[in-house]
């Protein structure tokens, strides 16, 4: 019996070896097939390429940033009531906040274009207070905000539940108001699911290509770029162009796991 | 004094009903009943979480019934004690304090003062998770206090606490009480807790308080039989085995 034990134990190591390596090996590829060269033609030396280079990346975190800060306004308010309140629609308003995470990316962006451009429905509304997502830095941001939206406030969402609400209520009979006892009390307990959930939001919005393509080609971010010189300058400019995401989101991930061992 | 006049409020299916009740300043007034009959409820409308659909509660002749939480000056001491866990003791007990903007030096005094009528000074730096049950209890009980609340809300206070610690603990709150005198509702299913520390015991069944007497005509009742009939073997029992000696 023992030896069947230790054989199927084997048998899900192995495979699990796999599944890691599965995961790991693109990440080594990258590195090992890097050409020293070009990552220095294209970030130091040729102007042609690091001028457009450091305007993507610029652009790319500027708004990836902006839509992630836009993001906890909105995402928190919003954890905090569906966290605390029961009301009637609760679960429709939940399942409408997680449609971005099972739409296709192009779709996404497709129901961006038919929403808020110019010949979307809040179009001539948009026109008359001088707002324009098509091919704008406003529409990455929008659309960055738009599939990010689900993980900032899920995120947010668990940690508002696992705030025990008797603290509030302490907190309100000892003379503070209803704000105050979220901004004292539960608000800081639950910051690191709100960082945790920035964090998530951030790098969803750094990784997106799919809605953005659809929504604003222009101004390029570095996965538009990158996708745009794999297939004009080959495999090789499009490796230079994604170390540094990969490190960004290296170094997201483990900042990430390492805020969630901490709890 | 708290007056409470023809207050009906609806959870539900559920109604708290109360036709007249007055608690009186410096009282210890337990309110006794099993679970579900309405004592959470008769604390949340209280406390001002919940509003009546009509009477009204009354505070030294002002009518605070719809009145939000914070303005009441209601103190609760919930079930778990709930102290911040983000704050240390200190930070806990001075917490109602800081929020009503008071100046460093007196909350520093006066969280003191507290802290050593409770006997507590020695742990004020300490993390809260690091506190045994009773340690707990007392800053929740100085957290509570030191706010001067017109009333101190207990809800099961001793539920959580281990059995060896009840009774030490139920001595320690009697203490503080005869020497602080403030008024208390304590919520408690337990017949010891009302006989050991009430002024007066409020009954409730069903929503509403049935009785409302001294613990020692409330043993009397038809209403503690029940829970006398668990206790009194025990009684007999300690008798036969020469317990006192």
């Amino acid at each position: 019996m023992l030896r069947r034990a230790e054989s199927l134990m084997l048998l899900f190591v192995s495979i699990t070896t796999l599944g890691i390596c599965f995961i790991v090996l693109p990440i080594i590829a990258l590195f090992l097939l890097l050409d020293p060269n070009i990552l220095a033609k294209i970030y130091l030396k040729d102007p042609i390429f690091y001028v457009q280079t450091r305007k993507a990346f610029l652009i790319t975190l500027e708004a990836s940033s902006i839509s992630t800060m836009l993001l906890i306004t909105l995402g928190i308010p919003i954890a905090y009531l569906l966290a605390r309140s029961n009301f009637v629609g609760k679960s429709i308003v939940e399942g409408i906040i997680d449609i971005p995470l099972m739409l296709p990316h192009t779709v996404a962006g497709i129901m961006i274009l038919c929403a808020y451009s110019g010949r979307g429905l809040l179009g001539d509304l948009l026109k008359a207070l001088n707002i324009t997502i098509e091919d704008n830095f406003w529409g990455i941001v929008i659309t960055m905000m738009f599939v990010s939206f689900p993980l900032m406030v899920d995120t947010i969402k668990i940690g508002f539940e696992s705030v025990n609400p008797t603290l509030e209520l302490v907190a309100r009979s000892l003379g503070a108001s209803a704000f105050k006892a979220f901004t004292t009390i539960s608000l800081p307990l639950a910051s690191q699911s709100i960082l945790a959930g920035a964090i998530l939001a951030w790098a969803r919005a750094l990784s997106e290509i799919g809605a953005i393509l659809v929504v604003a080609y222009f101004p390029k971010t570095i996965n538009v770029l990158t996708l745009e010189w794999l297939n004009t300058y080959g495999l090789k400019y499009a490796i230079a162009l994604s170390i540094p995401l990969v490190l960004l989101a290296l170094l997201l991930f483990i900042v990430f796991r390492l805020m969630v061992s901490r709890k | 004094m708290i007056l409470i006049k023809d207050l009906v409020v609806k959870l539900g299916d559920f109604s708290l009903i109360i036709d007249y009740l007055e608690i009186n300043d410096g009282e210890y007034f337990v309110v006794l009943g099993s679970s579900g009959v309405g004592k959470t409820v008769f604390l949340h409308t209280l406390m001002g979480f919940l509003k009546p659909l009509k009477g009204k509660i009354e505070v030294n002749g002002i009518d605070i019934t719809y009145w939000p939480p914070e303005k009441r000056n209601f103190a609760l001491i919930p079930q778990d004690f709930s102290l911040f866990p983000h704050m240390n003791v200190f930070g806990n007990i001075a917490y109602g304090l800081k929020i009503k903007g008071l100046s460093k030096d007196y909350i520093d005094r006066v969280v003191h003062e507290i802290a050593s009528i409770l006997e507590i000074e020695h742990i004020l730096n300490r993390n809260v998770d690091s506190l045994s049950g009773g340690e707990k209890q007392r800053v929740a009980l100085a957290r509570a206090l030191v706010v001067r609340p017109h009333v101190l809300l207990l809800d099961e206070p001793f539920a959580n606490l281990d059995p060896r610690l009840r009774a030490k603990s139920r001595r320690f709150i009697k203490r503080i009480h005869e020497r602080l005198r403030f008024t208390a509702i304590h919520v408690t299913h337990s017949i010891i807790d009302a006989i050991l520390m009430a002024d007066r015991v409020g009954y409730m069944k069903e929503g509403k308080f049935v009785i409302i007497s001294h613990p020692k005509d409330f043993i009397k009742t038809e209403y503690a039989r029940p829970y006398l009939d668990e206790i009194l073997p025990l009684s007999e029992y300690l008798r036969g085995a020469d317990y006192s000696n």
